[in-house]
């Protein structure tokens, strides 16, 4: 597991566009974070590290893309019989694929939050904002990597580079945008939803009450990590099940 | 898997009863064959007779609707380093056209543990080691044969199966690969290639298995084959394979 594990982050490393890309992926956190606090774009409520969090959603898209990329890409490169040849072990590939694009994800979000939050109190004026709780950038970490995961496994299922993405952004931006069709759904859905996640970890901009998940911040996490559980858990059968 | 005298690992491979139906189409009908240690066994068959099939289906690539293929004894699947046991070309554009050759025999190596020395010793091989670091899509046809070929070796395995690795070869290429299958036969392993090239075959096979219309319809030693009525001389093998297959 561990040999197919490094092999996939090897896949990564080899290949300039998915390193790029990753690379990329994590630089829109703190460019965004920039563009939204040089432009006077965070409210009074808002503290360095929510500010940090607000190129959370670009980050999610991007992540999002990126995992769904890696693993179709074994399919439309045709690369997915060497994969097969050598890791026959449907489960370990798998398995290893989806750690691996947690990694690269989790280590990306993790630099970018850090330099977003440096890049935030580098610009704003001393004492303007409260630097709030660091710690809640995990939140950022934990939903990109939740993200990234879902989009390999969406891209595993699909074996279509833009089939997956687009179900990946779906699925990113339709419960915040249909939350009024969603009635008393919308709290256990849309406050499940990886930015809605991050927003209530980190604090700082308004979410409607209703909006809000009903046990709190860290459970409205739970959620979503096991929402992405159950993703990885159906592509994983369905990629065991089928023909290659 | 057994060793045999020279210390070597070897393998055989047996195909009992292999069916595969996709979409209602019964693509192979209870194929029954094998390939033994140190020989090269030939797998010829019309496009479209299902050997690519078959041989993804060894490799646990294709599920089978019914039979089982094992090499070594139990299902490809199950070893514990499957490229130590059996190593495949199947398709010469099998490796991601960004990545260099260097890079690909790499990752093919880490997913089993080996060494970044033996992804040296193959491109060394098969003479790709000046374009070690040319991305794979920048390659010809011919090289990512050779690439291909160092992917199935690379973890030095006791069986070979190569799908038509003739394919974009020139002259010389040709007969380098006609000695490389003769060498890896002799050395012990068990060699299992398709191809179209009736010529090569004749030169390096020594077991063959015809597959048309999904079914086996022959299987013997290359010598047998192609012997004609007593007292009269060998058939050339494309002649006596067009006769079983039929002609277009």
């Amino acid at each position: 597991m561990r040999s197919a594990w490094r092999a996939e982050l090897l896949k990564i490393a080899t290949v300039r566009g998915l390193w790029l890309s990753a690379v990329l992926a994590a630089a829109a956190i703190p460019a965004v974070s920039l563009l939204v606090v040089s432009t006077g774009g965070l409210g009074p409520r808002d503290t360095a590290t929510s500010g940090a969090a607000t190129g959370s959603l670009i980050g999610l898209l991007a992540f999002g893309a990126w995992g769904a990329t890696f693993a179709a890409g074994e399919y439309a490169q045709h690369t997915i019989v060497v994969s097969l040849a050598t890791v026959p072990r449907r489960a370990v590939l798998y398995t290893a694929k989806l750690t691996a694009t947690a990694t690269t994800a989790g280590v990306g979000a993790v630099v970018a939050s850090t330099v977003a939050l440096l890049t935030v109190l580098a610009v704003t004026p001393r004492g303007e904002h409260e630097l709030g709780d660091p710690a809640a950038l995990a939140g950022v970490v934990l939903a990109v990597m939740a993200v990234a995961v879902c989009g390999a496994a969406v891209g595993m299922l699909t074996r279509s580079v833009s089939g997956s993405i687009g179900i990946v952004a779906l699925a990113l931006l339709a419960p915040k945008a249909a939350a009024d069709l969603l009635g008393g759904l919308q709290r256990w859905i849309v406050g499940a939803s990886p930015g809605t996640v991050i927003t209530q970890i980190v604090g700082g901009a308004q979410l409607p009450t209703e909006q809000a998940y009903p046990r709190g911040a860290w459970a409205a996490a739970a959620t979503m990590v096991l929402v992405a559980a159950a993703v990885g858990v159906a592509g994983s059968v369905s990629f065991i099940r089928r023909d290659g | 898997m057994t060793t045999s005298a020279g210390g070597r690992s070897t393998a055989a491979i047996v195909v009992e009863d292999a069916t595969k139906v996709i979409d209602g189409v019964t693509v192979l009908d209870r194929v029954s064959f094998s390939a033994q240690p140190g020989r090269v066994t030939a797998f010829l068959g019309p496009n479209g007779a299902g050997k690519s099939t078959m041989l993804r289906a060894i490799l646990g690539i294709d599920r089978l609707t019914s039979g089982r293929t094992m090499i070594g004894g139990r299902p490809f699947r199950e070893h514990r380093r499957p490229i130590e046991v059996a190593g495949a070309l199947l398709t010469p554009d099998s490796a991601h056209p960004r990545r260099t050759a260097r890079g690909h025999l790499a990752v093919v190596a880490t997913s089993n543990g080996l060494p970044q020395a033996s992804v040296e010793r193959m491109l060394d091989l098969v003479g790709l080691g000046a374009i070690a670091d040319l991305p794979v899509g920048q390659m010809s046809l011919g090289m990512q044969q050779r690439l291909g070929l160092a992917t199935a070796l690379v973890g030095d395995p006791a069986v070979v199966i190569l799908d038509e690795p003739h394919n974009g070869l020139d002259a010389a290429a040709i007969r380098w690969l006609r000695g490389v299958l003769r060498a890896l036969a002799d050395a012990g392993r068990t060699v299992l290639v398709s191809s179209h090239l009736m010529s090569e075959i004749e030169l390096v096979g020594d077991d063959i298995v015809v597959i048309g219309g999904g079914r086996i319809r022959a299987a013997s030693t290359l010598a047998d084959f192609v012997d004609g009525a007593p007292g009269t001389a060998p058939v050339p093998l494309e002649h006596r394979y067009l006769e079983l297959v039929g002609e277009l």
